[in-house]
């Protein structure tokens, strides 16, 4: 008796450019982090010194407000992916929430470094300070839409086993901003010099 | 009498099509290799340095610079190129997206000529001018040529959204060349940071802002070069073939 055994079909998550995306910014970003680490090592004191005017509560808190925000997101694809789509938008609307909460946390955080005088040209270690982060900022402003397009959709009953691919590539989108500030905050916030 | 259609220019479509590539080897030659951008002057540079350097390459600049100004124009045709493959995609004519493209590629090319011209007179006039005005024509035109990004921006951000709507089961330009379009302009937005650095990956000759931003254009270019002319020899091929099953089809029907 022969058996068939139907091979699972294999599939890249979402669509297949938004790796490439991705894998670029990815890229990009780990040019900036060397160019961070190479600047340190010239300058460990006064890096040492700048990181311990950052709030690390802040910086602690911003990690939970978007882990948080990329479960949620999680929850909202897996969701449409077995077609309980009447749950996707409310997945959808909390992990934007939680995204436009880190902007607002942000904005805080800025505004404090400014009233106290530091700015971008206060010296190298705030140099990258401002533009990571900032970066990264730019990044959860294009996430931020992304998710909003995505919940109207939901909402409008424009989410269907045919087009979920796209709502998993902004998922992925999503991680990857998520991805990238789990390692700005230990990068900017925790790392002591020896 | 009925009118008859007017036939496409293929001719001179992929003429425009081909200025692409005339564009990309132009400027990694007369820009990046003569004129010494690879790399560029650091803009940490004092003002002697920069006039230093203006007097020792002089002819080289004096060239490379003067050809680039011509040069400059093949962006705007190679765009035109674009935009037409574009409209074979959305809404012939009426298409939002070729329109921008078009004007985008267009309006690019004013401050890659502005900059051309300004690093063209420091070279001119070194003999005659002060280190410090030397100094401003250089730090000036880096600052236009790279701080229009945005305009290249919308650009690329109108092709690769045309492109990945094309409903071609081959696709004209494959989704990769857009989403790589989509890193391009993603690269671009720290490009911002450059009047306020000298040193660093910010400055306009950083390793970030020079060596990450220009490159991912540069493939940019290439990459849509190599998939346009492609896309205007196969559209072509395709009205072809259809004009033959056409003519194949009013034939039969005469002989009925």
């Amino acid at each position: 008796m022969s058996s068939v055994v139907a091979a699972k079909e294999r599939r890249i998550p979402g669509v297949e450019g938004v790796w490439v995306f991705v894998g670029a910014d990815m890229f990009f970003f780990a040019v900036l982090f060397m160019s961070f680490m190479m600047e340190r090592a010239k300058a460990v004191e006064t890096f040492e010194a700048s990181r311990l005017l950052l709030n690390q509560d802040i910086g602690g808190i911003n990690t939970l407000i978007l882990l948080t925000s990329s479960w949620l997101v999680v929850r909202g694809v897996q969701a449409a992916k077995v077609g309980d789509y009447d749950r996707v938008p409310r997945f959808l609307l909390g992990g934007l929430l939680f995204g436009v909460g880190f902007l607002v946390s942000k904005v805080f955080e800025y505004g404090a470094k400014f009233g106290a005088g530091i700015t971008p040209v206060s010296n190298d270690f705030f140099m990258f300070y401002f533009a990571l982060t900032g970066i990264h900022l730019l990044h959860v402003i294009g996430g931020s839409v992304v998710l909003l397009v995505f919940y109207l959709r939901a909402r409008g009953n424009r989410i269907n086993a045919n087009n979920v691919a796209h709502l998993e590539a902004g998922g992925i989108y999503w991680h990857m901003v998520d991805l990238l500030w789990i390692m700005l905050f230990p990068l900017l916030y925790l790392l002591k010099a020896l | 009498m009925a009118a008859q259609p007017v036939p496409r220019q293929y001719a001179m479509w992929k003429l425009m099509a081909w200025s692409g590539p005339i564009f990309f080897i132009g400027f990694f030659v007369m820009w990046g290799l003569l004129a010494r951008n690879f790399p560029p002057m650091a803009a940490s540079t004092s003002a002697e340095g920069m006039w230093e350097h203006y007097k020792n390459l002089q002819m080289e600049i004096l060239i490379g610079m003067s050809v680039c100004i011509v040069l400059g124009s093949c962006y705007m045709t190679f765009g035109a190129a674009v935009s037409r493959v574009m409209r074979r995609i959305e809404d012939g004519e009426e298409g939002m997206l070729s329109n921008i493209e078009m004007l985008g590629s267009t309006i690019t090319c004013c401050p890659i000529i502005v900059a051309c011209g300004l690093w063209l007179t420091g070279g001119l006039l070194v003999d005659s001018l002060a280190p410090e005005t030397i100094q401003m024509l250089y730090m000036g035109a880096w600052m236009i040529i790279d701080l229009a990004y945005m305009v290249t921006s919308w650009q690329i951000i109108a092709c690769s959204v045309c492109f990945m709507r094309d409903k071609r089961e081959k696709k004209l330009v494959p989704n990769y060349v857009s989403w790589w379009g989509f890193v391009t302009v993603a690269s671009f937005f720290p490009v911002s940071l450059i009047p306020f650095f000298k040193t660093g990956p910010f400055a306009f000759h950083g390793l970030f802002n020079f060596w990450v931003a220009f490159p991912t254009w540069y493939i940019w270019i290439v990459l849509m070069s190599i998939y346009v002319i492609k896309a205007v020899y196969r559209l072509e091929a395709e009205e072809k073939a259809s004009e033959s099953v056409s003519a194949g089809l009013r034939g039969a029907s005469a002989t009925a």
